[in-house]
């Protein structure tokens, strides 16, 4: 059996690889509704498909770690992290995918409105997302907890974004269509960036031993 | 029976009562919806703290067992799969509570036409919620196997009422924000139905042995 600990770190390492592709591809797919560009679309498409295969792998990994080692305490925790982890990267890719797909419809119509806040929204999740995987592998509880307050800007730039278009669509019900696809990248961002807060309070969790989950986001409802 | 057993047996129940919670749920975010009932939208808003409370002690009764237990084989997949459903089940729980939140809005409006389309929606995603449920208790293959057949209809259900819910929009712009809350209930109901394909998806993992995840070939 090999070394546990070096198992450990190439786990860190495929996650990090995933975690990069991820970023990318939400990178690539607001890129792309930017500027209209519909190959940088299908390159975030098939991305997709290497993400998917990245989780099953990962999964797989984590599995055999847990049967091999049968890891206790602090390990045992950090391989569980690493399942959900795992999980909320590759819905992140899919959400991205999503953005993609709708890059590509709306590169054939008219635009609705210059997209400003769009791309601003998206650079905010991107580093919640870095950061967030960041205090992953550094196990940082402080890096962590940064990561949180971001969500609320994420959030208020979202309501911003939505009702802009609600207001265009009423004066222009033919651009419809059009303003709920980006109604829906608004919402695919700020789904991404409840995601990195999961990692990061899995991160919290892990490194403190307090489970920080439901108890911020209880009052919001 | 073994301690360990036990243990099993104990998180399988935990997870049963989480899978009746959000089940519940998702059935009231429904009603609250078609029938406009308000006291059922109250309801699942209640409940959620109940459900969120309930996803943290199965992860950590999960967590233990594993460090105590150290299963192997077939149990340690048990593990692994019920803090996977246990994920999922939140995640619905979650969608169950926009459902809701987006019925309250509703209750004042006029029903639209297209709520048709959301019974019939609706409908099926509480079949599919409750058979890949059933089929984890059972350990039923073919059971979880039917879920993921139901995913596909589900999805041309909510295109087609996407389209016809745009159309609405197009002709009268006074029925925007009422058919933007439709589209946003069309979408939660099939995310839901995308949990429901999680759910049953480790539920063929568990009693088969196989990864039908992200491979179409493997779920026929």
């Amino acid at each position: 059996m090999r070394h546990f600990a070096v198992e450990l770190e190439e786990l860190n390492q495929a996650l990090l690889e995933m975690g990069a592709m991820v970023e990318s591809s939400i990178h690539c797919s607001v890129q792309a509704l930017v500027d209209r560009d519909e190959r940088m679309a299908l390159r975030v498409m098939e991305d997709e498909k290497r993400i998917n295969q990245m989780e099953l792998d990962i999964d797989a990994r984590v599995t055999r770690l847990l049967a091999l080692n049968q890891p206790v305490a602090g390990d045992l925790r950090l391989l569980i992290m690493a399942l959900k982890i795992n999980t909320d990267l590759e819905r992140m890719g899919d959400l991205a995918a999503n953005m993609a797909e709708r890059a590509i419809t709306l590169s054939k119509v008219p635009p609705v409105k210059a997209l400003i806040d769009t791309p601003r929204m998206a650079s905010l999740v991107e580093d919640m997302l870095h950061r967030s995987l960041d205090a992953f592998v550094k196990r940082d509880a402080v890096l962590a907890a940064k990561v949180l307050p971001a969500d609320d800007e994420v959030d208020s730039l979202r309501d911003k974004i939505y009702n802009e278009l609600l207001e265009i669509m009423q004066l222009n019900p033919s651009v419809v269509p059009a303003a709920i696809h980006l109604m829906f990248v608004a919402r695919n961002l700020e789904r991404i960036a409840d995601h990195t807060t999961n990692i990061a309070e899995d991160v919290i969790f892990l490194v403190r031993g307090v489970d920080v989950r439901h108890h911020a986001t209880e009052s919001k409802v | 029976m073994r301690h360990f057993e036990q243990e099993l047996e104990q998180l399988k129940g935990k997870l049963l009562e989480m899978s009746a919670l959000v089940e519940a749920s998702v059935q009231r975010s429904v009603a609250a919806v078609t029938q406009k009932d308000r006291s059922a939208a109250e309801q699942v808003l209640r409940d959620e703290a109940r459900i969120n409370a309930l996803e943290m002690e199965i992860d950590e009764f999960a967590i233990n067992l594993l460090a105590t237990q150290q299963p192997l084989a077939a149990d340690l997949r048990l593990v692994v799969a019920a803090l996977k459903i246990n994920t999922d089940l939140e995640r619905m729980g979650d969608l169950s509570v926009h459902i809701a939140q987006r019925a309250v809005s509703l209750l004042s409006e006029p029903v639209i036409q297209p709520m048709v389309d959301v019974h019939h929606m609706s409908s099926l995603v509480e079949s599919m919620v409750r058979k890949s449920l059933d089929a984890f208790v059972a350990n039923d293959a073919d059971m979880a196997r039917s879920v993921l057949s139901s995913d596909d209809a589900v999805d041309s259900l909510r295109t087609a009422s996407y389209h016809e819910l745009v159309s609405f929009m197009e002709k009268d712009p006074r029925n925007i924000p009422q058919a933007l809350d439709l589209i946003g209930i069309t979408r939660s109901l099939e995310r839901i139905a995308d949990h429901s394909t999680n759910i049953a998806e480790d539920v063929m993992f568990l009693v088969k042995g196989i990864d039908v995840r992200h491979h179409a070939e493997a779920r026929q």
